[in-house]
């Protein structure tokens, strides 16, 4: 029975995904003028370090680093990357708001199942919308080369406990199922995220189904 | 004497006028997201005329206290904002005090 739920769970991201990518292309932008440094540890599957400055609220330019260790069998692929995500739509409603980001960049990565670097392309897009007590997001995130082809598809379904305010400590309870395609993880990794942020700082965190750490840290500047 | 006296009334006035704190209170759509929302009081700070800034998300609101005898324009206002990625929908200029804004908008969160 959890074999067929999970095949259903993933044919689910793998629709909404095709959705997003035939709609779009990002990652989040902070603010005219911001600069956001995120850090993600995947749940021992990948992790991503990434630095962003936004020169307007339309696009950002910057770069990251990700790590790709698969739970398939013993391939680790280092992927370093400069990147430029550009806000495709954004729809500011009375009491929510959503957004329709894309991105797209190259950089080089090194793996211990081929030598030498190989040239890597990143393309990706994120789908979200939010009130102040509900939070829905999509993001797919592609990574081609001549030696491998990753994408990486998340959804996060979130419930705030109480609408924050400005100045308050903002609290959020959230769902993620996650999907890697190339080998990287069999079926849907789920987890349950506990999010709390205020003023400058966002941190994330939480244990997936087979129990391992997944966590974020965000700040933005 | 008595020229003096009388035309200094009115310049007083005038400069009293002149010199009170001015509150400009925006309405914003899209404000759900303390996190996301520091790129309005940034961006609001740097006008050399802000005394004070206020958001609240419960009430949609944005408020910019004027350092006295000063003012910004609203096509600044809401460059600024619309800058930082949101919509502005109505803008009041008031002479209701920062500290009494907060005041209404703690009020409202009880």
């Amino acid at each position: 029975m959890m074999p067929k739920i999970t095949m259903r769970a993933g044919a689910l991201l793998t629709v909404l995904g095709t959705v997003v990518w035939t709609v779009s292309i990002a990652k989040p932008i902070a603010f005219a003028g911001g600069t956001t440094v995120m850090g993600e540890y995947g749940a021992g599957t990948m992790e991503e370090v990434q630095v962003f400055y936004a020169p307007s609220h339309h696009y950002s330019v910057g770069g990251g680093y990700l790590r790709l260790d698969s739970d398939v069998d013993e391939s680790v692929k280092n992927i370093a990357y400069a990147r430029g995500n550009y806000l495709v739509k954004r729809w500011n409603m009375s009491a929510a708001q959503a957004n329709v980001f894309v991105w797209g960049g190259a950089g080089g990565a090194s793996g211990n199942d081929f030598s030498g670097q190989a040239f890597t392309g990143n393309a990706g897009a994120q789908a979200d919308y939010e009130t102040r007590r509900i939070y829905a997001s999509l993001k797919s995130d592609f990574y081609d080369s001549s030696e491998f082809t990753h994408r990486i598809d998340t959804l996060q379904l979130g419930v705030a406990p109480y609408a924050h305010e400005y100045d308050q400590l903002a609290v959020w309870l959230v769902v993620q199922g996650r999907t890697y395609t190339g080998n990287l993880y069999g079926g849907t990794e789920w987890a349950a995220l506990l999010r709390i942020f205020k003023g400058s700082v966002w941190v994330e965190a939480g244990v997936t189904e087979d129990g391992n750490l997944q966590s974020m840290v965000m700040v933005n500047f | 004497m008595r020229p003096h006296i009388s035309l200094s009334i009115p310049i007083l006035l005038l400069f009293s006028v002149m010199s009170q704190a001015e509150t400009v209170e925006m309405t914003v759509h899209g404000l759900v997201c303390g996190f996301c929302a520091q790129g309005i009081e940034k961006r609001l700070r740097k006008f050399p005329a802000t005394a004070d800034v206020l958001v609240s998300l419960e009430q949609r609101l944005v408020a910019v206290g004027l350092r006295e005898g000063t003012t910004i324009s609203d096509a600044q206002l809401t460059d600024a904002l619309e800058g930082a990625g949101y919509a502005v929908k109505g803008i009041r200029h008031t002479d209701t005090s920062m500290a009494t804004l907060r005041e209404q908008v703690k009020a409202g969160r009880e």
